[in-house]
């Protein structure tokens, strides 16, 4: 009798501490590991701010795309909202794609935002900022180019746009390179 | 002094504004500042100044003057930012185990504590009499010598 206690209890105590083990393992194998340039971007399928449904970054497969990840309590996003939107009407003709993506944000005050910089290029919702994490994101707001085949090319824009023009116009031609 | 007064009358009127909305509030922004998360931060908003957390402090200020309780306002948060939004799990499915998991730790650790003293008081060996200093004869009779000669 005594001896089984004691085995159960050995038994309980090692299936806890390789549980722990387990759970350790698990969280060090699915950290986030930010997208490398060349590699495939991440994809997603979310919410739209700007409308009804859903848009899978899937879909837009043999487009160019620019993606803005930004916030309406962002200050630095209201400067380069005009710059982003002009950029928009300047390469839409050239079949290039952008997307902004609401992270961390109150979807009524997104809406808000949209209107009153008057953005007109498609924006989703990353409430739970799981698509911000998957991208490395550091803040907002950040910048990305996507080209025809789904990689991340050019340079990742830390900041904003406006304190980055080239670097950002290279990334474009980057994206519509490929 | 006079901006002072502008100033206290603004926030006033800011305040009062809310509260002609809603009589009766059924929750409260300090409440539920302590229930909801700061997504940026990862602290609750009582703990956070950053600008994601004054923006849904702002939301929340607004569902209370417009009379929502807290349920209504969490249910909200969460379509909005997800569950990790709150700073509790919900007491249902699978996150359930958050709150029971600790409480079985703590009732199995006592349990097992309880046996383990309960197996030691039982298994301790008995301690071994004490010599019976009186039942000794040969000390006895020293004893009495010795009185004898003081008498």
């Amino acid at each position: 009798m005594t001896r089984t206690l004691k085995l159960t209890g050995q038994g309980l105590a090692l299936a806890a501490v390789a549980g722990l083990l387990g759970l350790l393992v698990w969280r060090l194998t699915h950290q986030a590991h930010p997208p490398k340039i060349g590699g495939p971007a991440p994809n997603f399928a979310l919410r739209r701010v700007d409308g009804t449904g859903k848009l899978d970054l899937a879909s837009l497969r043999g487009k160019p795309v620019v993606i803005n990840f930004w916030a309406s309590w962002c200050v630095p996003c209201k400067g380069e909202a005009k710059m982003l939107e002009q950029a928009w009407q300047q390469y839409r003709s050239q079949g290039v794609v952008f997307v902004g993506v609401d992270y961390h944000d109150v979807a009524s005050d997104a809406r808000t935002f949209l209107a009153h910089h008057g953005i007109t290029y498609p924006t989703v919702q990353d409430g739970s900022g799981m698509i911000g994490d998957r991208y490395g994101l550091t803040g907002v707001p950040e910048t990305y180019f996507v080209d025809r085949k789904g990689r991340l090319v050019g340079t990742h824009i830390i900041g904003t746009i406006t304190n980055q023009a080239s670097a950002f116009q290279r990334g474009i031609r980057a994206a519509l390179q490929q | 002094m006079i901006a002072k007064v502008f100033a206290v009358a603004a926030a006033a009127l800011a305040l009062a504004g809310p509260a002609s909305a809603c009589a009766h509030p059924k929750t409260s922004l300090s409440y539920l500042e302590g229930q909801i998360m700061c997504p940026t931060c990862h602290t609750t908003l009582d703990m956070s100044e950053a600008p994601a957390a004054q923006q849904i402090k702002a939301q929340i200020a607004k569902r209370i003057s417009e009379c929502w309780t807290a349920k209504r306002i969490e249910d909200e948060l969460v379509g909005n930012f997800g569950q990790g939004i709150l700073a509790a799990p919900p007491h249902k499915g699978f996150d359930l185990l958050a709150w029971w998991l600790p409480l079985g730790g703590v009732l199995g650790g006592a349990l097992l504590l309880a046996v383990g003293v309960w197996r030691w008081s039982r298994t301790r060996e008995p301690e071994p009499p004490e010599p019976d200093e009186e039942s000794d004869p040969e000390t006895e009779r020293r004893l009495d010598e010795l009185l004898a000669r003081l008498d």
